[in-house]
């Protein structure tokens, strides 16, 4: 385990955040804060509330800009980028909201219809037909015509999903996917974006405060604190000597290992 | 302990720094006008709901100050035997102020605030934000229509507030006080002008139009991301809004004659 750049060496960076500096109202949210995320890759930001997680994927959206250092997503630089760079960046990807951030006057269909209607030419039935595609990946049947507003929370994630990759974006930023969620649907999202992964070669970018989630689907993850960034693979943090380390991972972390060295010795 | 000087200092460089905002605000939507793909559907949707659900209030509204303008007028001008003016005191004031600026009024409280409401609670709820991620442009698509839609039904509106008050103050001055029907009509028809009158009227609508479009979709649109800040949103709509109204309304008769 090393430096968030370090860590990642061999393998192709999607996202590089270089030499972050961040502040709010006076108060420092990232000084110096370095890390990658690998092409192909489920890579979780992990950290206690307040550490910056929902902040670093509103600056790789290019949602919010920092007050110094560089960030690239898919070898574009962001920082020197007008609204009308930045929305040719973010058509190459998708972005999972906390709460869904459907139009909550609009049926699912056209939610997430709207991506296809904006920027292509596709004719009717065909925008309808990847419509069902999408809908159908994520699960979900005869809601087309529901507005936001009468689905339940897992629904919604997962309709709010379906519109994030209904262009088939490059990355895809999901804040807090699991928040507020029971069991079963906690897997069933942890299930969907691995198989996006899997399937498409997304690479997932995942804040999250649901350990045991994180350690299973995460290839890498990013832990934020001291205002800077840490990575490791999810053994390497579940291994951990640092006590901040190992009492934010706790007992997940053994759970955890215990789980691979089971698959270890069964293999 | 606070200074004076500094407070008046902060509050002048903040309204100035209020005003450009606005100013770039407006700049933005009137850009974003002649962007393609018009927002034909979306803005026919905003019409019918800043327009066609404030009728009743509108109507009902322009009724009732019609009866009182009646009511008062005729009291007014039987004392110096003018009573047969009143279709001409009642459809000028109605006609060169009170039509344009208290639909203005009205529409500010009922559509100007539930657009700021609407589009603070977008901002809140990250729908904004999602639009953004989408590479759809939030001021073509949410903001746009609805300032479109309220500069448009503004003057029909007030058209709609006017015709109604002049009835108010028929069915009071000839229905209850005997008045002739025969000389409010036509003391009403000699004394408005079309051109003067009338053109007047709508330029003024259309203008308070354009104000409450601007500020109710600023003020959701630059709302803090919370409900204090929809709420915030809503209550300056209209407190900003009805202020501005009333003092373009002085600005524009002093400058205009209209």
């Amino acid at each position: 385990m090393a430096s968030a750049q370090a860590a990642t060496d061999g393998d192709e960076a999607h996202v590089v955040c270089e030499s972050i500096h961040l502040g709010f109202g006076g108060r420092d949210v990232f000084v110096d804060l370095n890390c990658e995320m690998v092409a192909g890759h489920v890579t979780v930001l992990m950290g206690t509330s307040g550490t910056g997680k929902s902040t670093l994927l509103r600056l790789i959206g290019g949602l919010q800009r920092p007050d110094a250092g560089s960030i690239r997503v898919a070898g574009s630089e962001l920082s020197g980028l007008a609204e009308v760079g930045l929305a040719e960046v973010r058509t190459r990807l998708g972005m999972l909201f906390q709460n869904g951030a459907l139009l909550d006057s609009m049926t699912i269909f056209d939610n997430v219809a709207l991506p296809l209607r904006e920027h292509t030419k596709l004719a009717r039935d065909q925008i309808a037909a990847e419509v069902r595609d999408r809908l159908d990946a994520v699960g979900l049947e005869d809601v087309e015509h529901l507005l936001p507003g009468e689905l339940s929370g897992g629904m919604l994630r997962r309709a709010a999903l379906a519109r994030a990759i209904i262009e088939s974006p490059e990355v895809l930023l999901c804040d807090e996917p699991f928040s507020g969620l029971d069991p079963p649907n906690v897997e069933r999202i942890e299930g969907l974006l691995t198989r996006l992964n899997r399937e498409r070669g997304l690479t997932v970018i995942v804040t999250s405060h649901h350990m045991a989630s994180s350690l299973r689907m995460g290839h890498r993850i990013i832990l934020l604190k001291d205002k800077a960034a840490v990575s490791g693979t999810p053994r390497e943090l579940a291994m951990s000597e640092d006590s901040e380390i190992h009492d934010f991972i706790g007992a997940d972390g053994a759970a955890y290992l215990k789980t691979l060295s089971d698959a270890e010795a069964a293999s | 302990m606070s200074n004076p000087v500094s407070d008046l200092g902060r509050q002048t460089l903040g309204f100035v720094s209020a005003l450009g905002n606005i100013t770039r605000f407006g700049s933005d939507v009137v850009r974003n006008l002649f962007r393609p793909p018009p927002r034909i559907a979306r803005t026919i949707e905003a019409i019918y709901d800043l327009g066609f659900l404030s009728l009743v209030l509108i109507a009902t509204s322009g009724f009732a100050v019609g009866a009182v303008l009646g009511l008062q007028g005729y009291t007014t001008l039987v004392r110096f035997g003018a009573e047969q003016s009143l279709g001409a005191v009642v459809g000028l004031s109605l006609i060169r102020e009170l039509g344009p600026v208290l639909t203005g009024l009205l529409v500010t409280g009922r559509a100007g605030s539930s657009v700021a409401a609407e589009i603070g609670a977008m901002v809140a709820t990250e729908q904004l934000d999602g639009l953004r991620m989408m590479s759809v442009n939030p001021i073509h698509f949410v903001v746009l229509p609805k300032a479109v839609a309220m500069t448009l039904v503004m003057p029909l509106l007030s058209a709609i507030f006017i015709v109604c008050a002049i009835y108010g103050g028929y069915i009071v001055g000839v229905e209850l006080l005997g008045l002739d029907g025969g000389a409010y009509i036509a003391s009403l028809e000699d004394s408005v002008d079309f051109r003067e009158d009338i053109v007047g009227s709508v330029l003024k609508a259309w203008i308070f139009g354009m104000i409450i479009g601007l500020i109710s979709t600023h003020r959701g649109y630059t709302s803090a991301p919370n409900a204090a800040g929809v709420s915030r949103a809503t209550t300056s709509t209209v407190v900003i809004g009805s202020v501005t109204i009333l003092f373009s309304d002085y600005f524009i008769t002093a400058l205009w004659g209209v």
